[in-house]
């Protein structure tokens, strides 16, 4: 019995100093994370900026121009239409609009 | 007897003991209970070192969401002059990385301070290569520095942010009670010596509220269309500068504001103020000829004039008092469609001497001239609009004209916005929304009516006077193919400063204007102050309207009121 009540105390007193060692692990755990999860946070920041400076109208035009031979539409390449189905005499039309190229259109005209 | 004589001892040397002990505790009591509190702050202070640094700055976006400004954590260097053996060596190791010279970093290392910057809010990668040349004395915080990742994109109405991340000009200034963040605080730790002084960790002490977001109206494509179709113009016509604004009409919300030449509010410390002043809003002109459309609003609203009511254009040349009216070329009878068509001045002064001078004074302030739009920008000028009793003999023509009165770019745009708003004059603003940190909408702005300054007959006949000045007058050069285009040129001779009489050479050209007339989405005005040459708001304003125009029409998906007949395929093979 007596062995029994000093072996339940030493597991008692081993409970007590293993959650007090947990605790002191976990908090250091918690603190790793937190610096983590603020340097994640730097990078993430960081690769906004760039993605907003690489997205500016400025440099896509650039390089759509200089890099890729590409050209803004010209006078009447662009023509905006609504679109509205043939033989459809309950169609209404929406606010949504087709974009049709000029090589389209001219196929279209013919 | 031995045994007494012991026991004494003992009892001496234990009493001492505990004499002894007992000043220990007192002393410890004393120490730890009676001035505990006291001697703590003593000790905070000789071992920390409290160093305020700026919240996180809230962020600008435009209205789909683009970022325009934001913060970034970046790196800052200290020095610490009483830990260092070697001055020298050590200003030498950084002056490379930091891009400060050495003999200036020495100076600093040398001073007999505990805590000294060594460069504030470097790149990220500056930060990267310190971390890897760990030295004694020298430590890294960690501060918010602003940045404006599309460059000069928007930057007069951005403006920016100083060092120490306030806002000073633009909508950094004006929201600045928004964007800021709370003030948060880096605890730097000395040792016993008092010789370092480092930070507790890399990361925030706490965790302050950041700054709001502000949700622009602006579309960053629409402004990189006016940017770059202004600049080109300003480079073409070898002019001062350019100023273009484009507004909803509807409501008043700011699309698109460009200043040419432009800056990088990223690199604004080797600029001189007047390159980030936003002329849209602070520098007053005098108009000219664009200003006949706010007059033949007026006229035709008292019903002084009819489109088809005859005037007659005296050849070009009109007295008044002792000076001379002159036209720039000879008319004879026109329509009052014609004199705002062919931009008559002498036309223009007869509508307005036909309508008088109280009641074209009631329009112009009606149409918000002499007083400030109250755009939500900082730095807004009134112009300059005096008060009939102040009018000298040729002031009423001169004003009908666009002379003698003084008004920004804003004014103007809004004024002629109104017409296309069916009369009702909106105030312009540029913040459509504000946001936590955690996105949640704390306020909504909606578009705001100023008043009606015209019926809608009135700006509906208006809008066919003016879009025949792109069909049959002055300003052809502004007409968009499928799209029908109301607007006005203006020509406006500069005061020459040494003479302080009209210039023959300076002019500013413009023009006003909106797209599609019959049912508007754009108001845009085109300023080009002092170009080279030809200078006829028609030849030099028209085309950045033209160019602009389409562009943005097409972007919008605005469709062409020009129907075109397709054959739409029935589905059937």
């Amino acid at each position: 019995m007596k062995i029994l009540a000093v072996l339940i105390g030493l597991c008692l007193v081993f409970l007590f100093v293993w959650e007090r060692v947990d605790i002191v692990r976990v908090g250091y755990q918690v603190e790793r994370l937190k610096v983590e999860k603020s340097r994640l946070e730097r990078e993430r920041d960081q690769l906004q900026v760039k993605f907003s400076a690489l997205s500016a109208p400025d440099r896509i035009a650039k390089m759509a121009t200089e890099q890729l031979g590409m050209v803004p539409p010209q006078k009447g390449q662009v023509i905006m239409v609504q679109a509205k189905p043939a033989g459809d005499p309950q169609f209404r039309p929406t606010p949504a609009e087709v974009r049709i190229a000029r090589n389209d259109l001219s196929d279209w005209r013919r | 007897m031995a045994a007494p004589l012991g026991r004494g001892r003992r009892y001496i040397t234990l009493l001492l003991l505990l004499c002894g002990f007992g000043v220990v505790l007192f002393r410890l009591a004393t120490l730890q209970v009676l001035q505990a509190a006291e001697l703590t702050v003593k000790a905070d202070r000789q071992h920390q070192k409290t160093v305020s640094l700026e919240g996180v700055r809230g962020t600008i976006v435009d209205r789909h969401g683009k970022m325009l400004a934001m913060n970034l954590e970046v790196p800052s260097v200290f020095g610490v002059p009483t830990a260092l053996d070697s001055p020298a060596k050590t200003a030498r190791s950084l002056s490379p990385v930091l891009h400060v010279r050495a003999d200036e970093l020495e100076r600093k290392l040398r001073q007999d301070r505990g805590f000294v910057w060594l460069a504030r809010k470097l790149d990220p990668e500056q930060g990267r290569r310190l971390e890897r040349m760990p030295m004694e004395g020298i430590g890294i915080v960690l501060e918010g520095r602003r940045f404006y990742p599309k460059g000069p994109l928007l930057s007069h109405v951005l403006g920016f942010a100083g060092m120490d991340g306030e806002g000073l000009e633009g909508i950094e200034r004006r929201y600045e009670s928004h964007l800021h963040g709370e003030k948060r605080v880096t605890v730097l730790q000395r040792d016993a010596l008092g010789r370092t002084v480092f930070p507790k960790k890399m990361s925030n002490e706490q965790s302050p509220a950041p700054g709001h977001q502000l949700v622009l109206t602006i579309d960053e494509v629409i402004q990189y269309i006016v940017e770059k179709e202004l600049e080109e113009a300003v480079a073409r016509a070898e002019a001062k500068s350019g100023t273009m604004i484009v507004l909803d009409p509807s409501t008043g919300a700011l699309l698109a504001s460009a200043v040419s030449p432009r800056f990088d509010p990223n690199a604004v410390s080797a600029l001189r103020p007047d390159r980030w002043r936003n002329r849209a809003l602070t520098d007053a002109y005098e108009p000219g000829s664009t200003m006949k459309a706010v007059l033949a609003a007026a006229a035709i609203e008292e019903r002084v004039m009819k489109p088809d009511t005859l005037v007659f254009g005296e050849q070009g040349r009109m007295a008044i008092g002792n000076t001379m009216i002159h036209d720039h070329e000879k008319l004879g009878w026109l329509s009052f469609a014609q004199v705002i068509q062919k931009s008559s001045n002498v036309g223009a002064a007869k509508a307005g001497m036909a309508l008088g001078e109280q009641r074209f004074y009631r329009y112009l302030q009606s149409f918000g001239f002499g007083e400030r739009t109250e755009i939500d920008l900082p730095g807004e000028a009134a112009g300059l609009l005096k008060h009939p009793r102040e009018w000298g003999g040729r002031t009423l023509a001169s004003i009908s004209m666009g002379q003698e009165i003084g008004v920004t770019p804003m004014q103007m745009v809004s004024a002629v916005a109104a017409i296309a708003n069916g009369g009702v004059l909106m105030r312009p603003y540029v913040v459509s929304e504000i946001r936590d940190a955690q996105g949640q909408t704390l306020k909504e702005v909606q578009p705001h009516v100023k008043r009606r300054v015209i019926s809608p007959e009135t700006a509906r006949t208006v809008t066919t006077i003016l879009e025949g000045v792109v069909t049959d007058g002055t300003g052809g050069k502004a007409a968009i193919a499928g799209f029908r285009v109301a607007g006005k040129t203006g020509t406006a001779q500069k005061i020459d400063s040494r003479t302080g009489r009209y210039s023959a050479s300076q002019f500013v050209s413009s023009f006003v204007g909106y797209v599609p007339a019959n049912n508007p989405r754009l108001a845009m005005i085109v300023l080009i102050d002092e170009p080279r040459g030809e200078a006829w708001g028609g030849t030099v304003a028209a085309p950045v309207f033209n160019r602009v125009g389409e562009q943005v029409l097409n972007y919008l998906g605005v469709s062409s009121d020009v129907s075109v007949k397709l054959a739409m395929a029935s589905g059937k093979p």
